[in-house]
């Protein structure tokens, strides 16, 4: 950011330069707020349709624009067309607020995300714990939605709602903490920073760990039990319509894209690449660049699960992510920090080693107490997890 | 087979019997309303006997035959174990003092019979003392009359085929036609909507495959009971088929099972045939074994299909993989007649025309590819965890209820009971071709599954077999009456026209008798009873649809589980609702 700061001083000399830094932080914060989920849903929603058309052997969107590249606006305009229906006995306030909630919710999670070098909304040195903090104003939307739309099917999916936050945030804020005390620090350059390997090959499990709670706490497939449209027809904005449906459709989408943009700076090493740096604006643009593609490809892998995997059911999931990701997590953690304490493991190089040698050593624990488990109990989703079913 | 049944009823129950007749190897006992019960549990429990399996239970009007009592109620027995079945008839006298004529249920019996006899009361208007709850099942239940009794007027609502907005005889037409309120349909009394949730799955739901309501009592998440509530695609059918020529049916039969029209057109023109007593020319029974085959394989794949769309939401690619190869099929039998879902391709006497030449290379080319797809499913499910833990476990059946409960096809086979009608009774020649029944012990969905997949390789196998074996010949019988002369014929030959003629005009007139007809369809027995009075219309037709009986067993499979399974049981059970609802 302060290279855009410097140019727009470069630009106009007589400004000064916390008014260009007070300028350039509104245009960012209009971007995000205004710009980015119009962008973000489109691209996104288009992306998908395409991506699951391809694994499905099918072609996709291809009759609005050239390449289909317009079935976005045109769902928009749709949406905004549509009437808005507030069914009888809805808490109204609570049913109107939920839509925006969804969206403001992750709208605050964008402003500690850094895109690129340097272009960051607010960079506060608790930032991964404010992600934490406000990251479930999403599924509070969705257990206000739920709740307020007086409909069976909707309370069915609040119930899920928060069986499932609670299951998945902890195991996410446990990964988190691993990168927090590999990194040495809550705040996001400062992560980015600790990266010059990135964690993803010091810290697989919590990779893992981080991935899977992030698709349960976006509400994707195989975690999309609060809108399974085959069990509770939409779960719970099945009596949303309109502009109003259409809020909690851009909240999913920039749900996602915070979630891989998260996963790409805690784990991917964020902007980093040859050539990315604060110094220049073509730095800023390639750091962009990696931003976006290491984010794409993280959303990319999260459609591909949902292409072809089955749903699982809300008891299985509590179980996963109680029995299963909670343990690891808590195992992986003990045993990062301990490594980290480790007086002989003085140089960074030896760090990386000594974090990757015990992510391995948690892997192959919980693998073999899985199995073991798996054999002596009834529980079927252990034993898949455990592989030892046929 | 049935003549030491009848010798042993004769023998128990002297004064029981009142009649025992045998047309067209079926043996019917007309048994007195007083001892039907007794004569009943006699023939399930005799060791020598073991009628387990109460394949259908229908009732004839017999206003018009003239005879007395007009009603009587028709069951339609089999033995699994003894590979024997036997037809009882309760003849229901009536001397218009009660409401209806009454027949003792049999639901305690056989437990199957309970929707039959709810179906029965609805549309034939007889009770059934001791049936647990007898309620309308296809009608709504503030319907007015009988449907299938012969004095229920024809043609009650006008249809207007042009609307002509002012011309005051269509002034009534776009405004209600019943007084506002609905009428909700009533649950079983023991459904406790205080304490418990209860919630309508359907009839518009994403996951009912149709207009099926499932009433379903909740304890949070956990069933407690499912109530089934269907006819919402009730089309009469049985009505439509006694005021049409048997041929005429045939469309009909089509869109019962629409995802299995061969089969049932198979099953049909075999009950047809079984009353006329005709001969099928080899070739014509082996192209429709490939036909029938092929259309099971089409049909379970659009099981596997609905059902990992079910499991796993909208985007799981197996729906549109799966609908790709069954899009293959229906591409061979637009090839061989033209249509693609509803077929009408067979008709009585054989088929309606024979295979185009580049069939045979058509069918070889698809059982080749197709082979290597199957892995390729079972690759993305077979060993998935989540699949398994969503279908293991999950609605068991076990074999001794699915058979009391009526239950047939890959859902009984899943239970371990190796009953398939193809090996049981051959039919159609399957007796020539080798083939394995694919059974399961667990019983559970996962089973299901299991046994559906083998049984497309199964299917498979058939068609190899059938095609590379395709005998030459004829592709119908060169019986005249029944089956029109070719047309090169008709130029050369005034006996052929005459022919011709009177099969198109008149028909073929089987002589009086009734009869039953089985066959093995993807989803379990279609069973057709044909009742004769010596006119080219049948007098009664009666249609046992698989997924009609299946779709029982609903509530004792999902009882304990949780909503999310319920979604894999219905899928499990691959119900058809025009199959359900006929």
């Amino acid at each position: 950011m302060d290279a855009i700061v410097s140019w727009l001083t470069s630009l106009f000399p007589h400004m000064a330069a916390p008014i260009a830094r007070l300028i350039v932080h509104l245009v960012y914060a209009a971007i995000l707020s205004f710009v980015a989920p119009v962008v973000v849903v489109v691209a996104f929603t288009y992306m998908e349709r395409k991506v699951i058309a391809r694994i499905q052997d099918r072609v996709g969107p291809n009759r609005a624009g050239p390449l289909g590249l317009l079935q976005g606006f045109a769902d928009a305009v749709k949406m905004l067309t549509k009437e808005d229906i507030t069914p009888v006995g809805a808490d109204r306030i609570v049913y109107n607020l939920a839509p925006g909630l969804a969206v403001v919710g992750t709208i605050l999670v964008y402003a500690v995300l850094p895109v690129a070098p340097g272009v960051i909304g607010a960079d506060l040195n608790i930032g991964i714990l404010y992600v934490v903090a406000v990251g479930g104003f999403g599924m509070l939307a969705a257990v206000m939605a739920g709740w307020s739309s007086n409909n069976k099917y909707a309370l069915l999916s609040a119930f899920r709602v928060v069986a499932q936050l609670i299951a998945y945030e902890i195991p996410m804020v446990i990964a988190i903490i691993m990168v927090v005390l590999a990194a040495g620090s809550m705040q996001m350059g400062q992560i980015i920073d600790a990266q010059n390997v990135p964690f993803l090959f010091t810290l697989p499990v919590a990779f893992f760990i981080f991935f899977v709670a992030t698709i349960a706490e976006i509400g994707r497939s195989p975690f999309d039990l609060l809108e399974a449209e085959s069990e509770i027809v939409a779960g719970f904005h099945v009596e949303y319509s309109g502009f109003k449906f259409a809020l909690f459709f851009i909240g999913e989408y920039m749900h996602l894209f915070v979630g891989a943009g998260l996963g790409t700076t805690l784990f991917l090493g964020g902007w980093r690449g040859p050539g990315a740096s604060e110094a220049t604006i073509l730095g800023v643009l390639l750091g962009f660049v990696y931003f976006l593609v290491k984010t794409v490809f993280l959303i990319f892998l999260m459609m591909w699960v949902r292409g072809t995997f089955p749903r699982i059911r809300i008891d299985h999931l509590l179980d996963f992510g109680w029995k299963f990701l909670v343990p690891v997590g808590l195992l992986a953690l003990v045993a990062v920090a301990l490594v980290l304490k480790l007086p002989f493991l003085s140089s960074s190089v030896l760090k990386w080693v000594g974090m990757l040698v015990a992510n391995i050593v948690v892997v192959v624990v919980s693998l073999t107490a899985v199995s073991f488990a798996a054999r002596r109990s009834r529980s079927v989703a252990l034993r898949g997890v455990a592989g030892t079913e046929r | 087979m049935s003549d030491t049944t009848f010798e042993k009823l004769r023998a128990q129950f002297p004064d029981a019997v009142l009649d025992v007749s045998e047309f067209r190897g079926d043996t019917t006992a007309t048994i007195t309303r007083e001892t039907f019960l007794d004569v009943a549990r006699f023939l399930r429990d005799e060791p020598d006997l073991q009628y387990d399996l109460l394949v259908d239970l229908t009732s004839i009007d017999r206003r018009d035959l003239g005879i007395e009592p007009r009603f009587v109620t028709v069951y339609e027995l089999y033995s699994i174990p003894k590979n024997h079945s036997a037809r009882l008839k309760v003849p229901l006298p009536w001397d218009n003092s009660t409401e209806m004529p009454q027949c003792p249920s049999v639901a305690a019996i056989w437990p199957t019979g309970n929707w039959h006899e709810r179906e029965v009361y609805d549309l034939m208007g007889i009770g059934f003392t001791g049936h647990p709850w007898l309620h309308r099942i296809l009608m709504p239940e503030n319907w007015v009359g009988h449907p299938l009794r012969k004095d229920y007027p024809l043609g009650g609502e006008p249809v207007y085929f042009s609307s002509d907005r002012d011309n005051p005889r269509f002034a009534h037409l776009g405004k209600p036609i019943m007084e506002g309120p609905s009428y909700p349909s009533k649950l079983p009394d023991d459904v406790d909507s205080e304490t418990h949730l209860v919630i309508n799955v359907g009839p518009q739901h994403p996951a009912t495959h149709g207009v099926l309501r499932l009433a379903v009592e909740l304890d949070g998440e956990r069933i407690v009971s499912v109530n089934p509530d269907i006819g919402y695609l009730h089309s009469g059918f049985e009505k439509t088929g006694e005021n049409k020529r048997y041929e005429k049916f045939i469309p009909y039969t089509d869109r019962m099972d629409y995802l299995a029209a061969m089969n049932n057109n198979l099953a049909y023109v075999l009950t047809v045939e079984k009353l006329l007593e005709v001969e099928i020319p080899p070739r014509a029974q082996y192209i429709r074994v490939i036909l029938a085959e092929l259309q099971r394989i089409a049909s379970h794949l659009f099981w596997i299909a609905t059902h990992a769309h079910d499991v796993s939401g909208t985007i799981h690619s197996l729906l549109m993989y799966a609908l790709r190869e069954r899009e293959r099929i229906l591409d061979i039998f637009e090839m061989f007649c033209g249509a693609r879902l509803t077929t009408s391709g067979m008709s009585v006497g054989g088929l309606r025309q024979d295979i185009p030449g580049a069939f045979p290379d058509a069918v070889r080319s698809f059982v080749s590819e197709f082979w290597k797809r199957l892995q390729d499913y079972e690759a993305m499910l077979t060993r998935n965890p989540i699949w398994l833990s969503r279908l293991k476990g999950v609605g068991i059946l076990r074999a001794e209820d699915a058979v009391a409960l009526g239950v047939t096809g890959p859902m009984l086979r899943a239970g371990g009971v190796p009953f398939d009608l193809r090996k049981a009774q051959p039919y159609s020649s399957y007796d020539h071709f080798d083939f394995d029944i694919p059974t399961a012990t667990e019983a559970d969905s996962y089973a299901r599954y299991q046994v559906r997949m083998r049984e497309m390789e199964q299917s498979l196998r058939i068609v190899e077999q059938a095609v590379n074996r395709l005998p030459e010949g004829p592709f119908c019988t060169d019986d005249r009456k029944v089956a029109p002369p070719p047309r090169s014929e008709i130029d050369l030959s005034m006996e052929s026209l005459i022919h011709h003629f009177k099969l198109y005009t008149e028909g073929y007139k089987p002589p009086v008798g009734e009869v039953y007809g089985m066959a093995e369809n993807p989803k379990g027995i279609l069973g057709f009873f044909l009742v004769s009075d010596g006119t080219a219309i049948p007098y009664r037709l009666h249609v046992r649809g698989p997924s009609f009986v299946n779709l029982q067993a609903t509530d004792l499979m999902a009882r304990g589980h949780l909503l999310s399974d319920l979604i894999t049981i219905i899928g499990t059970i691959d119900v058809v609702l025009g199959d359900v609802d006929r």
